[in-house]
Formats: C-alpha cells, sequence, structure tokens
C-alpha cells in the first residue's frame, strides 16, 4: 500500500503529534463529536421513525418505518389544538419561566454578591456559607418546602392546610401556591449563587480605583453603581443570564411538584408525558430544547467573546474600601440571615419532621414514630417498604450506587477537564482549541431531560450501553463542561515558564503534569472533581430516562416515592441525600481547599 | 480453502439446526398448560440462576418473597413503572441480556401493542387452576383486577351523596374532585377513552336524562361520552398519586370534596379511613346504584417473558400466584379481586361480580384504535 502523505507532510505530522496539547485536543476532538454529535444525529433519527406501541397503531404502520407523523402532530396539528396545548404554550412558559427565574437570581445574587464583596455587612460568614446551600441541595428540595409551608385549602387541590395556613391563619392565594410564580421563585432561589459566584469573583477582583475616583468627583452612590460598578460586571450578569436561562429550561421536578396541581405545563413536563406513549414526538420536545442550548451557547460566545478586555480589570487591584452600610446594615444583614435560613435550614427541619409523623397533618406526640428511619417490619404502614431506610438493603444499595456514579462521574469528567484545560491553554487561539474548547462546554447547554433522552435513544442502538456504563458516561459527558472550566481558569493562571523550565531539564509529559502543573493549581483543578461529584449525587433529570430500575439510584427512589405517595419515606431519604452531599462538600472542601464557588456552577 | 469453505457450511447447517429445535419460550409455555403442580415443582426447581420478576403493583415484592421462601428459590422481585417496565423488555429482549422470568403489568391497551404483538410475552395458564378462571380471563391471563371508585369526604355539612356520575359535572364541585391526572397513569386514560364507545356514551346520555329529564345537548361533543369527560376533567383537581389523593381526601379539611382513586389505598396507615365514604357501598346497602357507573376497573396480568431463563419457575410462580396463599399480599386488603373464583372476597367488600357490573372495564383494542383521539381531546382539559 502506498503512503498518502508525502515525506514533508509526515514530518509536519509528526511534530504536531510530538506535542502532548495537540494530542489532547485531537483525541477529544474526535471524542466530544462521538459523544455529543452523533448522538445529536441519533435522536433527531428517532423523531421521523415509528416506534412500536401506540405511534405504530396512530399511523398503521410497522416500528422502524420512516414518518412525518411526529412532527406533524407537534408543530402542525389543529385538532383539539393539539400542538397548541401540547408544544407553543409549554413552549412560552418553559420561556417566561426561564427569564424570570434568571431575572430573580440575577438580583438576588447579584445583590448578595455586591454585599458581600463591597460593604461591611455583618454576618458575612454566615451568609456567604449558607447562600450556596440551594444550590448544594437539589432542586425539588425547594419546591417541596414551597407546597408544604403555602398550600392551603383554597389552592389547587386544597384539601390539607400547609405551615402558613395551619399556624399563621395566612391563606396565600393559588397563584403563589402553584404554577408560574413558584417555580419561577424556587428556580431562581436554585440558581442565584451561581449570580453570586461568577458576579462576585468579578466584583471582589475589580479594581475599587474608579469607584473612589468617582467618589472624590461628588458622583452619587446610586450613579456610581449604575455607571460603573454595573457596566463592569455587565458580562458577568449575561452569562449569569444565559446559564440560568438554559439551566431553568430544562428543569423537571420543579415544575412537576408546583405546576401540575393547577395544570402549568413547561416543554419538560410535556417530554415526559409523551415519551412513554409517543416517543418521536418527546424526541422533537428535547431536540426543540437543544436548538435553544446551542443558541445560548452562540449567544454566551458572542456576549463573552470580548471578555479580555474586562478580565485585565482585575491583577493588582488596590485594596477595596468597603462602603458603610450605618444604619441599614443590621435590618439588611438580619434580613437576609433570616430569608436563608427560610430557603436553606428550614426545609431541612421539615423534612426531618415530615419523615416522623405517620397521618400527614397530626404533628402530636402520639403520631410520630422513627419507623421510617429504623423500623423493622412495618407491614402495618403499607407504604412499600417494610424496613427503616437505614435498615434497608435497598436504601443502602442505592446510596451505594449513586456514590460510585458520582466517583466514577467526578473521575472521569474530572480528569478531562484538566487535559482539556491543558490542551485548550496551550494552543490558544488555535481553531483546534477553539473547537473543543466549544464542544466541551456544549453538554452543558443541553437540558439533561433531552441529553437523557438522546441517550436513551442511543442505548437502544448500540449494545453495551445499558446499566451503569450509560449513566456514568452520560454524567461524565454532562459534567464535563465544569470541569473543563475549571482546568481551564486554572491554567491559564499559569504562566508558561514553569512548564517550559521542566521541558528544558527534560521531565517528561506526565510527570510535568502530576508532579509540576497539578500540584500548583491543587484547589483549582480539585473543584473541577468536586462539582460534578455533588451534582450527580443530586442529579435526578439526567437519569430518570435510563436508570435501569427506579431503585437503582436515591434521586431516582425519592422520585418514585414521591409518584407512590409513600412521603415519609420519601422525606427521610431526601434529607439522606442532602446530608451525603453536604458531607461530600465539607470534607473534601476541609481537606483540600477546593469549592464550589470556585467553578462554573449548574 | 475448499475444506475451509465445508466445514463453514456444516457449521451454519448445525446452527440452523440448532435454532429449529431449541424450543422457544412460546413452545414451553404452551406445553407447561399441560403439566400438573409436581411436574411444575419438578422442572422449576431443576432451573438455575435468579429468578427474576417485575411488576407495577408494590405488593409483587412480598409474593415473591413468600413464592421465594416456600421452594427455596432465589429471586429478585422489582416494582416498577409500567413504561419502566416495556424499556426493560425490549432492551432485555432485543439485546438478548438476561432479564426478567415473568411480569406482572397493568394496561391492557399498551400490553396487547408493546408486549404481546411483538411477542415480548408469552400467556400461560396453569393446568391446576384453569378450571376455576372465566374464559375471558385466561388469554392474556388476568391475575386480578383492581378497582378506581368514586369516594367522598364524609365531614361537614356539605356531604356529597352522588348517585349518577353528572352530578360530578355541576358547579358545586368545581375543583373539589380528585383525579390522578391521566397524562400520568394509562388506566387512567383508558377508563375516559372506553367512555367515548357507543356503549358508555349511550348509558350516559340516559343516565344525564335520569337526572335532569331532558335530553342531553351534545353542542360540539361528539357523544354524551366526550361531553361528560370534559366536564368532570373540567371540574378535576390533579395530582400524581393515589395514595396522596387518598390521604388527602380524608383530611378533615377536605369536607365537600370527593375523589376517583384506588380503592385499596384505604388500607395506607397515613389515611383517615372513617373520613371516606366509597360510593359504591352506600348504593349497594342501600339497593341503589350510581349512575350509570360507580368508578372502573382493571385487569392486573400474569405472564411469562419470552426471554426467560426460568421459563419453569415462572410458570409455577403464576399458578402460585393464582392461589389463595399467593394472593394473600393483595387479599388482605379491599380493593383487589382475584380471578380465581375459589377465592372468596372479604367480607367487607364487594364480590368481584358485583363490582363488574357497576364499574367500567378495558377493551383492548377498542382503546387503541381511539387512543389518539381521546389523549388529544383529553389534553385540552388537562390545561
Amino acid at each position: 500500500m502506498q503512503n498518502p502523505f508525502s515525506a514533508k507532510q509526515r514530518a509536519k505530522l509528526r511534530a504536531f503529534f510530538s506535542k502532548p496539547a495537540n494530542v489532547i485536543l485531537v483525541v477529544f476532538c474526535v471524542l466530544l463529536c462521538m459523544l455529543t454529535l452523533y448522538p445529536l444525529i441519533v435522536l433527531f433519527l428517532e423523531t421521523i421513525t415509528v416506534h412500536a406501541g401506540k405511534e405504530a397503531r396512530a399511523v398503521k404502520l410497522t416500528a422502524g418505518d420512516f414518518t412525518l407523523y411526529s412532527l406533524e402532530r407537534i408543530f402542525a396539528t389543529a385538532k383539539n389544538q393539539y400542538s397548541k396545548l401540547t408544544f407553543y404554550e409549554p413552549l412560552f412558559n418553559t420561556l417566561a419561566v426561564a427569564v424570570t427565574a434568571s431575572l430573580i437570581s440575577i438580583v438576588f445574587g447579584g445583590s448578595v454578591a455586591w454585599l458581600i464583596t463591597r460593604t461591611n455587612l455583618k454576618f458575612k460568614k454566615f451568609i456567604s456559607t449558607v447562600f450556596v446551600f440551594p444550590y448544594i441541595m437539589p432542586a425539588w428540595t425547594l419546591a417541596t418546602w414551597w407546597q408544604t409551608f403555602f398550600k392551603n385549602v383554597n389552592a389547587g387541590a386544597g384539601t390539607s392546610n400547609g405551615i402558613m395556613a395551619a399556624v399563621f391563619g395566612v391563606n396565600m392565594p393559588e397563584w403563589f401556591v402553584y404554577g408560574f410564580f413558584p417555580i419561577s421563585m424556587v428556580l431562581g432561589l436554585h440558581y442565584a449563587p451561581f449570580a453570586y459566584i461568577l458576579i462576585g469573583g468579578i466584583l471582589r477582583n475589580m479594581d475599587a480605583n474608579l469607584e473612589e475616583a468617582a467618589t472624590i468627583l461628588k458622583t452619587s452612590r446610586v450613579r456610581i453603581l449604575w455607571r460603573i460598578t454595573l457596566p463592569i460586571v455587565r458580562p458577568a450578569l449575561l452569562s449569569t443570564f444565559l446559564l440560568v436561562f438554559a439551566s431553568s429550561m430544562s428543569a423537571y421536578s420543579v415544575p412537576v411538584f408546583l405546576g401540575s396541581p393547577v395544570r402549568y405545563y413547561v416543554l419538560s413536563t410535556k417530554m415526559m408525558s409523551l415519551i412513554n406513549n409517543y416517543p418521536g414526538q418527546g424526541y422533537i420536545i428535547a431536540g426543540v430544547m437543544i436548538i435553544f442550548g446551542v443558541a445560548i451557547l452562540a449567544l454566551n460566545q458572542y456576549v463573552t467573546g470580548s471578555r479580555k478586555s474586562y478580565t485585565t480589570v482585575t491583577g493588582k487591584a488596590a485594596q477595596i474600601s468597603l462602603i458603610n452600610l450605618r444604619k441599614a446594615n443590621l435590618p439588611i444583614a438580619i434580613g437576609l440571615t433570616v430569608l436563608l435560613v427560610l430557603v436553606a435550614v428550614v426545609p431541612l427541619l421539615t423534612f426531618a419532621l415530615e419523615s416522623v409523623i405517620i397521618k400527614a397533618g397530626d404533628y402530636s406526640l402520639s403520631n410520630m414514630t422513627l419507623d421510617f428511619w429504623i423500623g423493622r417490619n412495618l407491614t402495618y404502614l403499607d407504604q412499600g417498604d417494610s424496613t427503616g431506610i437505614l435498615l434497608s438493603a435497598k436504601v443502602i444499595k442505592a446510596l451505594g450506587f449513586s456514590l460510585l456514579l458520582a466517583l466514577t462521574c467526578s473521575f472521569f469528567a474530572g480528569t478531562c477537564g484538566v487535559l482539556v484545560g491543558y490542551g485548550v491553554v496551550k494552543r490558544r487561539g488555535s481553531k483546534l482549541a477553539t473547537i473543543v474548547n466549544n464542544l466541551s462546554f456544549f453538554p452543558y447547554l443541553m437540558p439533561s431531560l433531552a441529553f437523557g433522552a438522546i441517550y436513551l435513544a442511543l442505548s437502544t442502538r448500540v449494545p453495551f450501553l445499558h446499566g451503569f456504563t450509560v449513566l456514568a458516561l452520560v454524567g461524565s459527558v454532562k459534567y464535563l463542561p465544569f470541569a473543563s472550566r475549571s482546568g481551564i481558569n486554572a491554567m491559564l493562571q499559569l504562566s508558561g515558564e514553569i512548564e517550559e523550565a521542566a521541558v528544558i531539564v527534560g521531565v517528561p509529559w506526565p510527570k510535568r503534569m502530576l508532579r509540576i502543573l497539578f500540584p500548583i493549581q491543587k484547589s483549582s483543578f480539585l473543584s473541577g472533581y468536586l462539582l460534578p461529584m455533588v451534582s450527580c449525587m443530586r442529579e435526578l433529570s439526567l437519569f430518570v430516562l435510563l436508570v435501569p430500575t427506579s431503585n437503582t439510584l436515591l434521586t431516582t427512589m425519592l422520585m418514585q416515592y414521591s409518584e407512590k405517595g409513600w412521603a415519609q419515606f420519601g422525606n427521610a431519604i431526601n434529607l439522606l441525600i442532602i446530608i451525603v452531599v453536604l458531607l461530600v462538600n465539607g470534607i473534601v472542601n476541609k481537606l483540600t481547599g477546593a469549592s464550589i464557588d470556585k467553578g462554573v456552577g449548574g | 480453502m475448499k475444506k475451509f469453505i465445508a466445514l463453514l457450511l456444516c457449521a451454519l447447517l448445525a446452527l440452523t439446526a440448532a435454532s429449529a429445535f431449541a424450543e422457544s419460550i412460546a413452545d414451553i409455555c404452551a406445553a407447561g398448560e399441560a403439566l400438573t403442580h409436581d411436574e411444575l415443582v419438578e422442572k422449576a426447581l431443576a432451573e438455575e440462576g435468579t429468578f427474576i420478576v417485575y411488576g407495577n403493583t408494590s405488593r409483587i415484592v412480598t409474593a415473591a418473597e413468600n413464592f421465594g421462601a416456600l421452594y427455596g428459590i432465589a429471586f429478585e422481585g422489582s416494582n416498577l413503572k409500567d413504561a419502566e417496565i416495556y424499556t426493560k423488555l425490549s432492551a432485555e429482549i432485543e439485546g438478548k441480556a438476561k432479564g426478567a422470568d415473568m411480569v406482572m403489568i397493568q394496561d391492557g391497551a399498551s400490553l396487547q401493542s408493546m408486549a404481546l404483538d411483538t411477542g415480548y410475552l408469552v400467556n400461560f395458564v396453569p393446568a391446576s387452576v384453569k378450571a376455576n378462571i372465566a374464559e375471558g380471563d385466561q388469554n392474556p391471563l388476568i391475575h386480578q383486577f383492581i378497582n378506581k371508585v368514586f369516594i367522598w369526604n364524609n365531614k361537614g355539612e356539605n356531604v356529597p351523596a352522588i348517585t349518577n356520575v353528572w352530578q360530578l359535572t355541576e358547579p358545586q364541585f368545581k375543583g373539589n374532585i380528585l383525579f390522578k391526572t391521566p397524562d400520568a397513569e394509562q388506566v387512567n386514560m383508558n377508563f375516559l377513552v372506553m367512555l367515548t364507545n357507543e356503549e358508555w356514551s349511550g348509558k350516559l346520555a340516559e343516565a344525564y336524562k335520569n337526572l335532569y329529564g331532558k335530553e342531553i345537548e351534545l353542542g360540539e361533543f361528539e357523544n354524551a361520552g366526550y361531553k361528560w369527560i370534559a366536564e368532570f376533567l373540567a371540574n378535576c383537581s390533579f395530582g400524581n398519586s393515589d395514595t396522596t389523593l387518598a390521604e388527602e381526601l380524608s383530611q378533615e379539611t377536605a369536607a365537600g370534596k370527593a375523589g376517583l382513586f384506588v380503592l385499596s389505598k384505604l388500607r395506607s396507615s397515613s389515611v383517615y379511613t372513617e373520613n371516606l365514604t366509597v360510593g359504591q357501598y352506600v348504593a349497594a346497602e342501600v339497593g341503589t346504584i350510581i349512575e350509570p357507573f360507580s368508578g372502573f376497573m382493571y385487569p392486573m396480568y400474569a405472564l411469562v417473558s419470552s426471554n426467560a431463563s426460568r421459563p419453569y419457575t415462572a410458570m409455577l410462580f403464576i399458578e402460585y400466584l393464582m392461589t389463595a396463599d399467593g394472593f394473600k399480599p393483595w387479599g388482605k386488603s379491599i380493593g383487589a379481586y382475584s380471578t380465581n373464583t375459589e377465592i372468596a372476597p372479604l367480607d367487607n367488600d364487594l364480590p368481584l361480580s358485583d363490582w363488574k357490573a357497576s364499574l367500567v372495564m378495558e377493551d383492548p383494542e377498542y382503546i387503541l384504535d381511539n387512543y389518539e383521539d381521546v389523549y388529544s381531546f383529553v389534553t385540552m382539559y388537562l390545561q
């Protein structure tokens, strides 16, 4: 066989591949195309294929045939207003919720970020610690808490009173308890730490000279905020907006809990109800969500394209002078503390309480039991399980599986993140680096549920893709963006000289990575491992379609329990998940100094 | 080279011969119907590996436990949602991976189109109990019937007294009927589909006349079934779980409300049963009826997987489930009705025949033919 390359080309190739950064980039380019672009093609094929069951009956074709039926149903069926109710209205609701949630998290997270970094607010330590709690906790935590707190006989099914109505005698109106408003609020609060981390990062490092100069010139405080501070954080604001928008769009558990009682549907809930009977239509909705994700990526790219000119604002900033809040200090501090206790601590107490009572609504001691935690032979409860969760082999197994999955995803995502960071930064500016950089961020914008749906479609075509393998794969890919962001940021901070010095002395590449680069930026890199781990432990949407059974993971088990109405076991498991996540986060933080707020968040 | 081709041909021939001779699970089950109990036990105990059961009732796990203990068979019982079961079955059978031996599942329409048309599940009727099972319940084999019935809260001054389902469409019930969203459970949707057929829409039209003393005016609706669905759903508050609905409806604060959910949920320790009235019980007591139905009933099927690695154990388990012992996990509380006529209903419940006469039953073929239409119609009233 004749070699297709000339000697010169071969030499060039050899030189190209002698650099580890190039090898990494080529490998990841191919790998990421396979893991993100190929699945997209499969998804597209699924939307025009007949599936067995009701779909095949409706089109009177056999499974596997080509059809435009699903597309027509979703986009252009006027009978019974089908398309409008199944697609267009949920789409509108999705957009409304996503925009509102983004605004809420920016206003809330941004203000707190400003208060913490630029003022002499009291209780800073407590506030900044507890503020990221809602993000570490699963999103439905706040949703179920909202429901138990505000539900009353005048809203939704309205059969029983929550704490607000029972204790304070206040019946909140239905729009406050269910539907658009609470969904947006809960998502906004859940993602507010995003805004806090992104905006706070810039505020913290911002050169205060500009503000001080303005102060000397007797510019009013409001004007300074409006004309100087805000423009500087604008890119962060926009990034936050887009990231929260993308995350809210794919949120599934929150709209299920707070939307369905009043018939408020979003794309994610519609997709879930379609995917069993009419998979083709479900996949189309997944596709639409992905198109939005891609558009957001493009927009984010466009907006932050000029970010370099902003980040140079950081650097050797002089000491930031903190604004004195004077009389407002204590009231703001107390107000914030109370609010944070309400959204971050009270839910945990509520779960603990709800997990020990037998009949709902009766909080007397005689109605309490620890059976749901440590009981045995609980047939008298007839709630599915006969042992308390701490003694149940089923729960322990799921906990083990969840931890194993989280560790696996964190290992693969984290390691790939370090490598991608190295490759992209070393070859910064090259076309290949840009492509890999974008590809590695792309999974972030794929709505979790849609991403799960794609891999479900894929698993019917690729033989080894089921069980643990597919879960670990989908988790690693989905969380790669966190790790690659950390990796890129960490590498950007490292001066090239450090590695060059080692190259000159002839230190091989693996040793350079393990002995020099990694140790220097240990905490940043480790954050890239921590985020996937934490996210994975509390993930539902991504895995819900792929788990072999609901009992596989703690989160899917929790969802099943809540669907079955086994509230006490559900609450106990929920608390267990939160405790494990907080523990993991705390331990890693103490041991390594890595922390959530060093990453992008998600 | 020639030798190689000859060898290859021989191997191919042997393979096709082997596969032709290998008995399919369907054949094994067909032959199994002639086996006595003792023969089944003998063949089942000769099989190896873990016996795997999927079921969409939580009590299947208890039944499998009892069965495993009785015969000393290692088992794995999973309580899954029906959709999960189909997803897993198709993955296991298409991927030829080890999976379920036996499946217990509801929703006759999906069973027909997803598992029987495709051959994923195979029917088996145990010889020892065949005589006690009505012919209509034998193919596919129905293990038991479950009913979802009208139940209302009996607290306060405004206690509903429902004798005709059209009452539920009246303004006083606006938002006061608890029903699991048909989006979330297929049998609920199946019930609604059945109401649009000739029989039930006719009965609904008649019931309307009996209640209001005038002919029904259909307006834009195709028949009385559609009209009732529209007005009933417009009055519903949807929940995600029948257990939760039962708990909620049983609260003192739920006075004046009614619900349509699984009767057996009244067994839950978290339900204040004394606050609830079951419509059909009242009707039976005073010798009236709720016109034209007091809820609906759906079968729970028991079948062998075409992928079974322990087919005889699956058959033995089905035989066991059809006996009084096997039915115990369900039979101890109201709301579950064995198709084995030897198993008597509980004293505080009504017999299956009474329920069958007063409830809407499923017809898988009608449901499959009309599903899309009714589904999109129902979607309008879920918003």
